[in-house]
């Protein structure tokens, strides 16, 4: 049976380790947010020239989430927060992946085969957030600790913040690279001759009476 | 009395404002349904989840998806309705007035292809289609706002002379290819004849049919069973991490057309955005969902 943890971020390596594929996770603590191709462009861009971007990512659970943001008196606020399509960024996130050793990614939809491999090198996790979930997974924000490259639309901004009890998360690519999407895919695709099958036999069923 | 630029205004901006917040009743009960037949923990909880977000989203007035999506109508008129509107240009003032007013506000999706920015307003938005309905004194306004996570995944093959297999497979085929992708469990809509435009039409208006309804076409009616059954033995599940249920249903609508067959496939996600209601000649708006 599938279980159910709670952990503090950033995640040491051993509880990243000992999460199982579909076991569900909430997470206290900080957390990075982003949607924005152009943005995961500017880290990748950051990587390159040496630079730090301006949100630390070393260890940290960076997260496929769009936001919005907003400027106000005491700084920004984020009104509602949900997870976008992680597979957009497939082609970029290996090398973010390796070079800040992220511990979790998050979003929704997974992430491809290189990805996974990337995962497992490092001994990170990605985790599967609820899409459509935007009033519970708001709901876990505790603070906003800073909003980078603003000159981004709100959901392409770079958002640092803390959090209580968001999730629970789905483990869907373990830390030794397991992948459920891979899995699912491969078992899909092995079906496929068997559901065609069932097509038939229902058609020529549906044909007769 | 007839319908003015303000009741079509009106109606425009409310219509997309409450399929932000609200997943629909049937969507609601076939989520239930799924929920109470899984066999796996992970699905099951998650389709727990699902109903949680829904139910707060109306309790608390949140959205549901941050992913507000593009704005698309679909404006069915009947022929005994009264109007004196400029209907295209109000359905626009009604969203324009929306983003100005929406609380909380919404993010920017209204894509320029070509640029890639993004923006509240673009060519041809809000997508706008229009049909006639008979001897109805009304104008019935659909609102599905259409997001990413489910849009890309809609495809579409032209065949000649197809069988019911060939076809079948094909819709099996995307259906695989969207895999965990689209916020399972969605609903599919799928179009078969016509011509390229229309079939894509009719893929597009069989996902706003409510869940349960059939096809009154026999063949069709044992296909969409047979369909939904398929697409669920693969078994992706509830946000594509394994489970019983990818699809809440399956829809499928036909037309006459030519030899070659065009067969177009798309998907809303679980949230399953669209409203309606029909606004009579004296000015009275009926919610329909």
């Amino acid at each position: 049976m599938a279980e159910l943890h709670h952990h503090t971020l950033p995640l040491c390596p051993e509880a990243a380790a000992s999460l199982q594929l579909g076991d569900m996770v909430t997470l206290d603590g900080p957390i990075v947010v982003t949607a924005g191709i152009p943005t995961h462009q500017r880290i990748l861009d950051c990587i390159r020239d040496g630079h730090n971007p301006p949100i630390g990512l070393d260890n940290a659970a960076f997260f496929h989430l769009g936001s919005y943001s907003k400027a106000g008196d005491d700084g920004f606020d984020v009104l509602y927060m949900n997870p976008t399509t992680s597979t957009r960024f497939n082609a970029m996130m290996p090398e973010i992946i390796r070079h800040f050793r992220l511990r979790c990614v998050g979003g929704k939809g997974g992430l491809d085969a290189d990805c996974a491999k990337a995962l497992g090198e490092v001994g990170g996790v990605y985790l599967s957030f609820l899409g459509g979930g935007a009033p519970l997974i708001s709901g876990a924000i505790r603070r906003i600790r800073q909003v980078a490259w603003d000159d981004l639309i709100a959901h392409y901004r770079l958002v640092a913040m803390e959090v209580e009890r968001l999730g629970p998360l789905t483990v869907a690519i373990d830390a030794r690279g397991n992948s459920l999407y891979d899995s699912l895919a491969e078992r899909a695709a092995a079906r496929r001759a068997e559901i065609l099958a069932k097509l038939a036999s229902a058609r020529e069923k549906a044909a007769g009476s | 009395m007839t319908i003015s630029d303000a009741d079509i205004s009106r109606l425009a901006r409310d219509l997309y404002s409450w399929s932000l917040r609200k997943v629909p009743d049937d969507t609601k009960a076939a989520l239930e349904r799924a929920r109470d037949l899984e066999t796996s923990d992970t699905a099951r909880r998650t389709l727990n989840m699902m109903l949680a977000s829904a139910r707060a989203a109306e309790e608390q007035d949140r959205f549901v998806c941050s992913d507000s999506g593009v704005p698309v109508y679909f404006v069915r008129i009947g022929t005994r309705a009264r109007w004196d509107s400029n209907i295209k240009s109000a359905i626009r003032e009604g969203f324009e007035t929306l983003v100005e007013t929406i609380d909380p506000p919404i993010l920017k999706h209204v894509t320029n292809p070509l640029t890639l920015e993004r923006g509240y307003a673009g060519k041809d938005m809000p997508i706008v289609t229009f049909d006639l309905v008979e001897d109805a004194d009304y104008i019935d306004i659909t609102c599905s706002p259409k997001a990413l996570g489910s849009g890309r995944w809609a495809a579409m093959e032209l065949f000649t002379f197809p069988t019911l297999e060939t076809i079948e497979s094909y819709i099996l085929d995307v259906a695989i290819k969207a895999g965990s992708q689209h916020c399972p469990p969605v609903v599919m809509g799928v179009g078969i004849g016509g011509t390229f435009d229309y079939c894509a039409k009719m893929a597009k208006e069989a996902t706003l049919r409510p869940i349960g309804s059939t096809s009154d076409e026999p063949i069709l009616a044992a296909m969409e069973e047979r369909l939904r059954d398929a697409v669920n033995a693969t078994g992706f599940g509830p946000m594509g991490t394994g489970g019983d249920t990818t699809v809440l249903a399956v829809h499928v609508n036909y037309a006459a057309g030519h030899g070659f067959t065009p067969v177009a496939v798309c998907f809303n996600c679980w949230i399953n955005r669209r409203t309606r209601a029909r606004i009579y000649s004296d000015g009275t708006v009926e919610r329909v969902e």
